[in-house]
């Protein structure tokens, strides 16, 4: 998450747009911006080795560990392409190319009403949906001319989710209905693959040529490293 | 969109309502249903300094989180309580209850800087 934000701070003092992909080791509750901090709890948190970390964006409390996370930063388009649902709309199409590669059809999501504690019970503007179920959520930060939108593809389930992790009553079947996994969709969902479909659905859908960066000597050049978030 | 005419505006959307050096600060129609529905306010404390054209404060939205910037440098003199229980005002009266800050400007001068009625219409209107 801080890697996110000095992802964007980069944009800010003039570097290129950038796309990150990477997945979390240990697994860990991401809370949104302003989510206040009773909502979890944290012994459950400590029992389950999950960490728990805050998001520079908004929104609601996320599990990682089973999702790919992406993150974006560009600078603002100008004018009414630099809205907030006009970059939502711009990068889905990028998200939405890459999903097709992996043969799952998304679209976006219709907004259903207000969120609760957490991000994928419920579905809002910004989200990708198969059929009714939520694959992946979205959020977005804008911030002196720049964008950070950073999401999470969910690749395959956890034993534990953000019910186990958040104080009050949640709906574990109903979290389990309302979304869906690139595993139980029967679509590719090793993070490379994946990692892979999403950059040349970018690079498709938003005609962008793609030079990987912090690619470890192990690697490919030609791949792009999925990185690995300890959570601090 | 709602662009009353007293009011001064920022590129970034924030409108300025002046009663001597007193200047009142929120965003305008156009940023709220840019924004979305509002759930959380931040804004700066009363007796902090702020900068013109930088940032004091954020606005969450559902679907983003974005920076509040001060129009007019000065001591933020009061901020609006009713925000922390219903940050919606700013959704449903951006000009009026859902002001955010009030600021005793340190250069009025820097009124001059910001954009008329007109200005933010054709400003966004171009967009």
């Amino acid at each position: 998450m801080p890697a996110d934000l000095a992802l964007l701070h980069d944009v800010v003092a003039g570097a290129p747009p950038a796309l990150r992909l990477y997945r979390w080791d240990p697994p860990a509750l991401s809370l949104g911006r302003f989510q206040p901090d009773d909502d979890v709890d944290r012994g459950a948190c400590r029992r389950l080795g999950v960490e728990v970390v805050r998001r520079p964006t908004g929104g609601r409390a996320l599990l990682h560990g089973g999702d790919l996370t992406y993150a974006v930063a560009m600078p603002r388009p100008p004018g009414a392409a630099g809205s907030v649902d006009a970059v939502y709309r711009l990068l889905a199409s990028g998200l939405i190319a890459g999903l097709a590669g992996l043969g799952v059809e998304a679209a976006v999501a219709r907004h259903d009403g207000p969120a609760g504690a957490v991000c994928f019970a419920s579905q809002q503007g910004a989200d990708l949906r198969v059929g009714e179920r939520k694959l992946c959520g979205s959020a977005q930060l804008h911030r002196d001319g720049a964008v950070l939108q950073h999401g999470s593809i969910l690749l395959t389930r956890l034993p534990f989710d953000e019910t186990d992790l958040l104080h009050g009553p949640h709906d574990r079947a109903a979290l389990h209905a309302a979304t869906a996994t690139l595993e139980e969709l029967g679509a590719p969902f090793e993070p490379h693959a994946v990692a892979d479909a999403v950059v040349a659905g970018f690079a498709a859908a938003l005609d962008l040529r793609f030079t990987s960066t912090s690619t470890p000597a192990a690697q490919s050049a030609a791949r792009h490293h999925v990185e690995v978030e300890s959570g601090r | 969109m709602r662009v009353p005419e007293e009011l001064r505006y920022s590129a970034e959307h924030e409108w300025v309502a002046v009663a001597g050096d007193r200047a009142r600060v929120g965003i305008t129609d156009y940023a709220q249903d840019a924004l979305g529905d509002v759930v959380y306010v931040q804004l700066p404390e009363p007796g902090a300094t702020v900068t013109a054209a930088e940032s004091c404060g954020e606005v969450e939205s559902t679907k983003s989180v974005s920076d509040v910037y001060a129009p007019v440098s000065g001591r933020v003199a009061e901020t609006n309580a009713a925000l922390t229980d219903t940050p919606e005002l700013v959704n449903s009266d951006p000009y009026g209850d859902g002001w955010m800050f009030e600021v005793e400007m340190s250069d009025p001068a820097e009124l001059e800087s910001l954009l008329d009625a007109a200005a933010y219409r054709r400003m966004t209107e171009e967009s």
